[in-house]
């Protein structure tokens, strides 16, 4: 028997639903790390151990871990930025755990424009010095959410090959494992910039890599929605045909088909709640050439918001698909986008979910 | 000797454990010997701006902040300002 376990991280402390293959009905959990906002959390595959990206108005941003789904909790001894920077660590915002055979990496993204490593499981924490002192830095500005490193993407079939997504600076790629970045942001643009063909500067919101063919990317930004097939090199501007807009947060795709992406658009930079008083999941399944809107299940009338990383898809086939709002509601699609229920409403506001699977 | 008492939050983060002495000369070193201190002092080792110390009912950034000295026998309690929603 399989079933997925789905990490809710909230404003207000980490909710675990836990359910069979079906995924039409769970359990709920928590809260957990009660006082803290969870902006993100994930289940290391190695390893099992959760680790949560945790932030607190007064008493600062940190990194919690727990061996045994959410009983115990340890936080991390050391993390911080150095004082030559000049600056110091504001909020953590995703956990990403590394390859298999990389035991105790992970990956860290960070305000302001941070990204730290671990190699000792998540205990002492250095940041990226090829990412801190980057030289196009000056031209970073930071997005409503702070100057957030929130996509961490790592190549699966390439040891060397990352990715990350900074807002407000852009989508930047090391092919020598995190010592080096090249800015990889042709094509995007940056519309709210006198001159929108920059270097760097774009606000990305989401990056995801499609792990069956690790040269596509797909990228939900402030900016439209595109594809790149050539590792980040360029990227193809792609809500021409079925978006209603090309603002937006948070991106999924279907592990079985890299033509395949769903995102939940919103009226604009200016009115941020969900297209046409409705919350809605759009998919394309031929590479963003066309999209449909999926509705059954979806609450309407609605003026939702979803999270940049309040979406989430499974590896089980078909994929579930798992979309927690700004209200407090868990939406559950087990077949890849199709359908949708209400797994649980009324938690605190969503601000991330993470499916990982058990057997 | 000190003794310095915790909030809920900080308390979780210390095992369940809300009160604790310490031998400190000063606010920053009774701070610095919690087990919490990385959450009420930034990497810096300054104060975090949002939590405030009472030193018997002053707060401590009016008695020199860090460096406000102690002479034992004060209770030191730790509160966070309120802030989010």
């Amino acid at each position: 028997m399989t079933g997925v376990l789905v990490l809710v991280g909230t404003r207000k402390g980490l909710f675990l639903l836990e359910g069979d293959d079906e995924r039409r009905a769970w359990r709920l959990e928590g809260p957990l790390l009660p006082g803290w906002s969870v902006f993100h959390a994930a289940l290391d595959p190695r390893d099992g151990t959760i680790h949560a990206a945790t932030n607190n108005e007064v008493y600062g941003a940190t990194v919690h871990r727990s061996p045994d789904r959410g009983a115990t909790w340890t936080r991390a001894e050391v993390l911080g930025l150095p004082e030559e920077s000049g600056l110091t660590l504001e909020k953590t915002w995703h956990v990403e755990p590394g390859r298999e055979g990389e035991d105790g990496r992970l990956w860290l993204g960070a305000a302001p424009g941070a990204l730290f490593r671990t190699d000792d499981g998540g205990a002492t924490w250095e940041p990226v010095e090829g990412i801190l002192g980057h030289e196009t830095r000056d031209r970073w500005y930071p997005g409503a959410g702070g100057l957030c490193c929130h996509s961490i993407q790592l190549d699966p079939g390439e040891p060397e090959r990352m990715y990350v997504g900074i807002s407000a600076a852009g989508v930047f790629r090391s092919d020598d494992g995190g010592e080096t970045w090249t800015p990889a942001n042709r094509g995007t643009a940056a519309d709210f910039l006198p001159e929108p063909w920059v270097e760097v500067g774009q606000c990305v919101h989401k990056v995801l890599l499609h792990p069956g063919r690790p040269a596509r990317l797909w990228q939900q930004n402030h900016c439209g929605v595109y594809r790149s097939d050539d590792r980040g090199e360029t990227w193809e501007r792609l809500e021409g045909n079925g978006l209603p807009s090309g603002f937006g947060f948070p991106l999924a795709l279907d592990h079985r088909d890299p033509d395949a992406a769903l995102v939940v658009p919103e009226e604009g930079a200016e009115n941020r709640v969900t297209c046409n008083g409705r919350l809605g999941v759009y998919r394309t399944r031929d590479g963003g050439a066309s999209w449909d809107l999926r509705t059954e299940g979806l609450p309407a009338p609605a003026w939702g918001a979803v999270m940049r990383e309040g979406f989430a898809s499974d590896r089980l086939d078909p994929p579930g698909v798992y979309l927690g709002t700004q209200s407090g509601s868990l939406f559950v699609s087990p077949d890849a986008g199709d359908t949708w229920l209400e797994a649980v409403s009324q938690l605190p506001p969503i601000l991330s979910v993470e499916a990982a699977e058990w057997s | 000797m000190v003794v310095v008492l915790l909030p809920a939050v900080l308390a979780a983060e210390a095992g369940g454990r809300k009160r604790f002495e310490a031998e400190a000369a000063t606010v920053g070193d009774a701070l610095r010997s919690l087990p919490i201190a990385d959450r009420v002092l930034d990497e810096r080792g300054e104060l975090r701006p949002l939590v405030n110390v009472y030193v018997d009912g002053t707060d401590a950034r009016e008695r020199g902040g860090l460096a406000a000295p102690l002479t034992g026998g004060e209770t030191l309690r730790l509160v966070g300002a309120i802030a989010g929603g």
